[in-house]
């Protein structure tokens, strides 16, 4: 019997999505092996959400400083260091984040513990934790052990565990001091820059709604642009629609517009022409709705949707305003 | 200002149906061909233009077999002034025995930055960059689509999720783990390969390097590989349209791309 | 009766008339010759290129084109006047040549001109200053009337200029000769032009005739030489030009130029393609001062009909230019150079003065070269600003992955090559030998990438196997071991890779036997014939299967069912590069019952669909229409409801005009193979 830590991410006095999902995880797996669940909250003071994650865990580490307010890498690393060899976790989940690039690999190097990353499950053989990747963009999975040790790192794929619901546990919160010695962070946070409303770089979108001629007329293109901001996504576009003028040439995918590599592509109205399809192959996801259940795109899409596109953006629209 | 950029050769796999080979632990990789890993290519690219912009040194190294040298000629036309290349032997190698072997050979260069992809193609570990400036004690950031030197400090963008750029700043020397659209990597044609060949690529043995044993063995092992189920052409989700917006709100929230 | 004085021996100033004529003589003849000595330093600045073997043909050529001007015809109107002027100009070179040598009291044609030649030639070039003065006048009133799109960014004026001072030296000759009938009245001859001067000077006194008489003289000579001199400054060098470079024009259509003539490994050269003005040709640059910026070549030119950047006229114009003022007529050559290379560094002549996007923007179908009537090359030198655009990584980046993917791949899709003959399995019914090495066939069909890969295109492939086990031919694909013939990437201006490509493909072609080939794609054909080394025979399907129609091994024996009207579209590489017009439509004339109409540009003028290179991987955003919807168009005002076409990129093209043009309806389009196997009992 050990300690599962779950380190928290949190942006601009939210918690991100992955740590309730690794709270689920970490939950499932307590339970089956009898650990202890506990939540690691590096925040700034007073931080509005702490009263939330607690709950869903044994206990709550917290530690509580200005200069934890924003990711920082060297106090985090350093932190969870001192914290890890004090406590000596079974294992430590954290998200495979931007951040959690920049942490996880820092504290297996820091702490000596190996570390797996990116991983969508985690299981447990003869006491070792033992996980499951997805290698080459998803085409073929590993089973990775690890190689003895007190504990293990492992980071987790966002989306991978969706949790359906935490069940609540002790929720014991334990203020720590930072420590003494921890060192002057080198690197800096500036300030946070919303990228999504600035220019269209569809190459980089993790998500993108795609529109062909299927949505008939001009006017649709602002439906279209709205269900995918409200999506988070990005809007992208077969070549007849950048032809006829409603949208810019940078939105088009294909062998004359883009390569897109999108972890979605979720396709309206697109019929699968070779040129444009040359430009998906390395989406994660396909994702078609067309009313020609003959379509190509159909070929390549993971999933399909033979209906009208309109009934099914309708439909996206109210469940995502409900 | 110096520049090391670490590259890697994987193979090229968007358009095959990868097999599983028979040891079980790999795929079959005979017929494939191999490219050098897109991330690696932003990062050759961003320590050039840094090169050409603020002036010294930019040297490519990678860890592999003479076959593998081919990315350091292409990092060599596309403006690195060396590279060197660390044959492995039949050592088993994952993220950290990589990064401890990069950074038996890059502490004894000079250098302001260490330039790594945000991760590698195939295996997708995104971890050898930031070990490997744990190793060499500098600051790091992951997933950068921004540098811009002042002095001997940069300022940096890292991509976070969700359409959000964080902005920071970071002292020299640094390691920096790039992202794919921080520039336009170049085309480098066939003759300017060829001519790169006349540049200087230096070739060490493990046993150079002084390191210890334990920094050889590897922290994690892979017990199996495995194909997921096959599907043939795309699975049609039924129902109407309700049930079909709720399924597809559970894919794209599954995939967490939704914010 | 006066008795008349040569104006050569009057005097004047007390000095003997002789004494000014070869004062004009020298100084006119000393500055042509230093003008033409600049104009060939810039020559000589230029890379090689061989031009002298198969002198024969050359000559051939030249009376053909040069002399009989066969191309200029092709515009009706102006080519009959230039060459009813080009005729005068032969024609009357000999009287100036006579008039110059009178003044210089070395009459050398004397004992030709008192022999019975001499009054004939006289009434002959009488004519002929009729017909030139005509024609002249013509063409003044066309341009003046008619404002013709081709003669845009021209120089008119200098045109106009010229015109006047042609028709000048006919009027002196004219009154030189007219007042001479009226002054010296025994004269017989046929003359109609020297009396139609005499008309006018009719009631002049005697004194006023000699004045006249005098004057006219001296103007001609003055006129002729200061013409001389004027031709090297501008677009009239191509009077002296214009033969030596149909004499020395490029022989073989559709093949590209090495990067460097003479040079078999391009590992020794320094850099590729065109940087600077230094690095064309020799003959490049004399193509520039040879251009009459007739803009035809611009007129038929798809890339500047469709509103892209690119106007070839221009590009000839922009570089002529750039090189005069690299080596200027007056002022040191060194100086001035380093003086323009200074310049360059703000305008760099590729990418500044002559756009990225205009390099890009050509499809190389030729029909500009086709046009052109003194047979100016745009082809290569394109390419060859290319490869410098390549080289120097100034290419669309678009362009990164598909390289890359043709060189790790062996096809444009980074498709495995393993699976580069998949697409017979898919077959059913139909047999196709995957040869490996040492096999021997007769036939060896040589698929490409697009035929191995491109759905559209594998239905073409797919006609053709058909068509091949109709008839009965033992026939094979190589399968994995082909790779992309290269044509795409030697046009990209990747040349090092296109070698790569070249050498992995010759290695197979080596390690099979067979006797001769045959593609799906005209850009294989014209590859594999003329950019690659082996000596084999290739065909195009269209002509192989003619031939077996013709032999009576395959007939067509069904009707196309419908009342449908076809139209064939001459592919580029097919047509204008490989000269192959009549065996597709022979082939369509085999089939029972098919109605055929041509569109009104067809075989050597046809339109150009978009091409099979650039455009699948870079649009040109200035584009006001694409191509194929322009040759769509084409194809229904020809009254046709179906296109047929021989070339997979044509269909592809075609297809997505006709969805994108909403024409599903009008029209549609077929290629060839498929519509022949259709028709196989
Ligand atoms: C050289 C070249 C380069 C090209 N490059 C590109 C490129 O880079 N990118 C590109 O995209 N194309 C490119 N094309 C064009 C390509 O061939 C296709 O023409 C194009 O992709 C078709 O676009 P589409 O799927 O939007 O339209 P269509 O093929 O017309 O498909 C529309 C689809 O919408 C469906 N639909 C219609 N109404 C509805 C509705 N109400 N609800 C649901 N479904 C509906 C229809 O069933 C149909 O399948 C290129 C073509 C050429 C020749
Ligand atoms: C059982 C097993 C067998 C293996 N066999 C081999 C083998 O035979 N040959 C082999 O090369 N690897 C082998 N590996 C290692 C593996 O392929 C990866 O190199 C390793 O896990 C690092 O992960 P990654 O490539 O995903 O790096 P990531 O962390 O995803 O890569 C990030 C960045 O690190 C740098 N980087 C990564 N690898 C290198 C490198 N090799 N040289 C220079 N820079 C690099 C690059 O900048 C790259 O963008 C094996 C691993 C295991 C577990
Ligand atoms: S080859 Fe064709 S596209 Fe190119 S310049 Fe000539 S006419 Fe224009
Ligand atoms: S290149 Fe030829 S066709 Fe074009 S303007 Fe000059 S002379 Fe005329």
């Amino acid at each position: 019997m050990g300690d599962i830590f779950v380190v928290v991410e949190h942006r601009k006095g939210e918690v991100r999505d992955i740590t309730y999902e690794m709270l689920f995880k970490a939950g499932q797996l307590c339970r089956e092996y009898s650990h202890n669940l506990t939540a690691v909250i590096l925040a700034g003071h007073d931080e509005s959400f702490l009263d939330d994650i607690a709950p869903k865990a044994d206990r709550g580490i917290v530690y509580e400083d200005e200069s934890l307010k924003h990711f920082n890498g060297d106090l985090y690393r350093d932190i969870l260091k001192g914290l890890i060899e004090e406590h000596r976790p079974f294992l430590t989940l954290a998200g495979h984040t931007s951040w959690g690039m920049d942490l996880g690999p820092a504290l297996s190097a820091k702490t000596g513990y190996p570390l797996a990353t990116d991983c969508v499950d985690i299981l447990v053989e003869n006491d070792r934790p033992v996980v499951i990747r997805q290698i080459f963009s998803g085409k073929v999975f590993s089973r990775v052990s690890f190689k003895e040790s007190e504990g293990y790192l492992v980071s987790v794929r966002p989306g991978s565990f969706l949790p359906e619901d935490i069940e609540a546990r002790k929720g014991e919160v334990i203020k720590n001091e930072l420590p003494a010695d921890l060192p002057v962070p080198r690197k800096n946070f500036v300030e946070f820059v919303d990228t999504a409303a600035g220019d269209v770089d569809i190459s980089q979108a993790d998500l993108l709604v795609s529109i062909g001629r299927g949505i008939g007329d001009e006017d649709n293109i602002e439906e279209l642009k709205n269900l995918a901001n409200t999506m988070g996504g990005t809007l992208s576009c077969s070549r007849p629609i950048v032809d006829k003028n409603w949208l810019p040439k940078y939105h088009q995918v294909g062998t004359s517009g883009k390569s897109v590599k999108p972890k979605v592509y979720l396709a309206f109205g697109i019929s699968g022409a070779f040129q444009h399809v040359a430009g998906i192959t390395a989406a994660g996801t396909v994702i078609a709705v067309n009313k020609d259940k003959k379509a190509p795109i159909f070929r390549v899409a993971d999933y399909g949707v033979v209906d009208d596109l309109f009934n099914v953006v309708n439909a996206l629209k109210e469940k995502l305003n409900a | 200002m110096n520049i090391v950029v670490c590259v890697k050769r994987v193979p090229l796999t968007q358009e095959v149906d990868l097999e599983i080979d028979g040891t079980g632990k790999d795929v079959k990789k005979d017929a494939l061909a191999y490219v050098v890993n897109d991330w690696d290519n932003y990062a050759i690219e961003e320590a050039v233009l840094l090169q050409e912009k603020f002036g010294g040194t930019a040297t490519a190294i990678t860890i592999g077999t003479e076959d593998d040298e081919e990315v350091l000629r292409r990092a060599l036309a596309v403006g690195a002034d060396r590279a060197i290349r660390i044959d492995p032997g039949d050592l088993e190698l994952d993220g950290f025995v990589i990064s401890k072997l990069l950074a038996g050979v890059i502490k004894d260069l000079e250098y302001d930055l260490v330039l790594t992809g945000v991760q590698a193609d195939d295996d997708n570990c995104g971890m050898v960059g930031i070990m490997l400036a744990e190793h060499l004690g500098l600051s790091h950031a992951a997933v950068v689509t921004g540098v811009e030197p002042e002095g001997d400090e940069a300022t940096i963008k890292v991509e976070l999720e969700g359409g959000m750029d964080e902005v920071s700043k970071i002292p020299f020397p640094a390691l920096l783990s790039i992202q794919t659209g921080i520039n336009e990597p170049r085309y480098v044609s066939i003759m300017g390969i060829r001519k790169a060949g006349k540049k200087e690529l230096k070739v060490l043995e493990v046993a150079d390097l002084n390191l210890t044993e334990d920094d050889l063995t590897p922290r994690t092992v892979v017990e199996e590989v495995f194909l997921p189920p096959e599907t043939e052409g795309a699975e049609i989700i039924e129902g109407d349209a309700s049930t079909v917006a709720e399924e597809i709100i559970r894919i794209l929230t599954e995939k967490g791309v939704m914010v | 009766m006066i008795t008349l004085t040569h104006p050569a021996a009057v005097t004047y100033l007390g000095l003997p008339g002789y004494v000014f004529a070869w004062l004009i003589f020298v100084s006119g003849l000393s500055i042509f010759s230093y003008i033409i000595y600049r104009r060939y330093l810039l020559i000589r600045s230029g890379k090689p290129d061989p031009r002298f073997s198969d002198t024969g043909k050359r000559v051939l050529d030249l009376i053909v084109y040069g002399f009989i001007q066969k191309r200029q015809p092709r515009y009706l109107w102006a080519g009959l006047i230039h060459i009813m002027i080009f005729w005068g100009f032969v024609v009357l070179g000999l009287r100036s040549i006579d008039l110059v040598s009178q003044g210089l009291s070395l009459p050398f044609l004397r004992p030709l001109t008192q022999t019975g030649f001499g009054p004939f030639y006289d009434t002959f070039k009488d004519i002929f200053e009729l017909i030139v003065l005509g024609a002249c006048l013509w063409a003044i009133l066309r341009r003046a009337l008619v404002k013709h799109e081709r003669y845009e960014g021209s120089h008119t004026f200098e045109a106009y200029f010229v015109l006047c001072l042609i028709s000048f030296l006919m009027i002196t000759d004219m009154f030189y000769e007219g007042s001479m009938l009226l002054l010296n009245k025994s004269q017989e001859t046929f003359l109609p032009a020297s009396r139609l001067a005499a008309l006018v000077l009719s009631d002049s006194s005697p004194r006023l005739l000699t004045g006249t008489h005098i004057w006219s003289y001296w103007l001609h000579l003055i006129t002729f030489f200061f013409f001389l001199n004027f031709l090297p400054l501008g677009k009239h060098f191509h009077i002296i030009t214009a033969l030596p470079n149909v004499f020395l024009r490029k022989p073989d259509k559709g093949a590209i130029k090495p990067a460097q003539w003479g040079v078999e490994d391009i590992d020794e050269l320094e850099t590729l393609g065109v940087e600077k003005f230094e690095d064309f040709t020799w003959k490049h640059i004399l193509d520039f001062y040879t251009c009459t910026e007739c803009g035809r070549c611009s007129d038929n030119c798809p890339a500047h009909i469709t509103g892209r950047p690119l106007s070839p006229k221009m590009l000839t114009l922009k570089l002529r230019d750039h090189g005069y003022h690299k080596v200027p007529v007056f002022g040191s050559a060194d100086r001035e150079g380093a003086k323009e290379d200074e310049k360059d560094d703000a305008l760099p002549m590729i990418g500044g003065l002559i756009s990225r996007d205009e390099i890009w923007s050509c499809t190389t179908c030729g029909a500009c070269e086709e046009e052109c009537p003194v047979f100016i090359e745009y082809i290569d030198k394109i390419i060859d600003m290319r490869r410098h655009l390549i080289e120097t990584a100034q290419n669309p980046k678009t362009f990164n992955q598909v390289l890359m993917h043709f060189e790790k791949t062996g096809n444009p899709f980074g498709k495995p090559a393993t699976k580069r003959a998949d697409w017979v399995k898919e077959l059913e019914d139909t047999d196709v030998r995957v040869l490996k090495e040492g096999d021997e066939v007769d036939v060896l069909y040589f698929v490409d990438s697009y035929g191995s890969y491109d759905p559209a295109a594998q239905a073409i492939a797919a006609a053709i196997v058909k068509g091949l086990n109709s008839a009965g031919i033992d026939f094979g694909i190589l399968g994995p071991l082909e790779k992309d013939s290269g044509h795409q990437v030697r046009r990209m201006g990747e040349e090092g890779l296109f070698q790569l490509l070249v050498e992995e493909n010759m290695e197979t072609l080596s390690s099979v036997r067979f006797k001769s080939i045959i593609t799906t794609d005209p850009h294989a054909l014209n590859t594999l014939k003329k950019d690659y080394p082996g000596d084999f025979e290739v065909f195009h399907y269209t002509q192989f299967f003619q031939s077996l129609v013709e032999t009576g091994q395959l007939r067509p024996a069904k009707s196309p069912d419908t009342d449908d009207i076809y139209t064939y579209h001459d592919p580029c590489y097919l047509g204008r590069h490989n000269g192959i017009y009549n065996e597709p439509r022979q082939l369509l004339g085999s089939i029972p019952g098919l109605k055929l109409v041509e569109m009104e540009r067809s075989r050597d003028r046809s339109f150009c669909c978009g091409g099979g290179d650039i455009v699948l991987w870079h649009e040109i955003e200035q584009e006001e229409i694409r191509m194929a919807s322009m040759r769509i168009q084409m194809a229904k005002e020809a009254g046709a409801n179906v296109i047929v076409t021989a070339c997979p990129f044509c269909f592809i093209h075609f297809e997505d005009a006709i969805k994108t043009d909403g024409l599903e309806n009008d029209l549609r389009v077929v290629d060839l193979m498929k519509l022949f196997v259709s028709t196989l009992a």
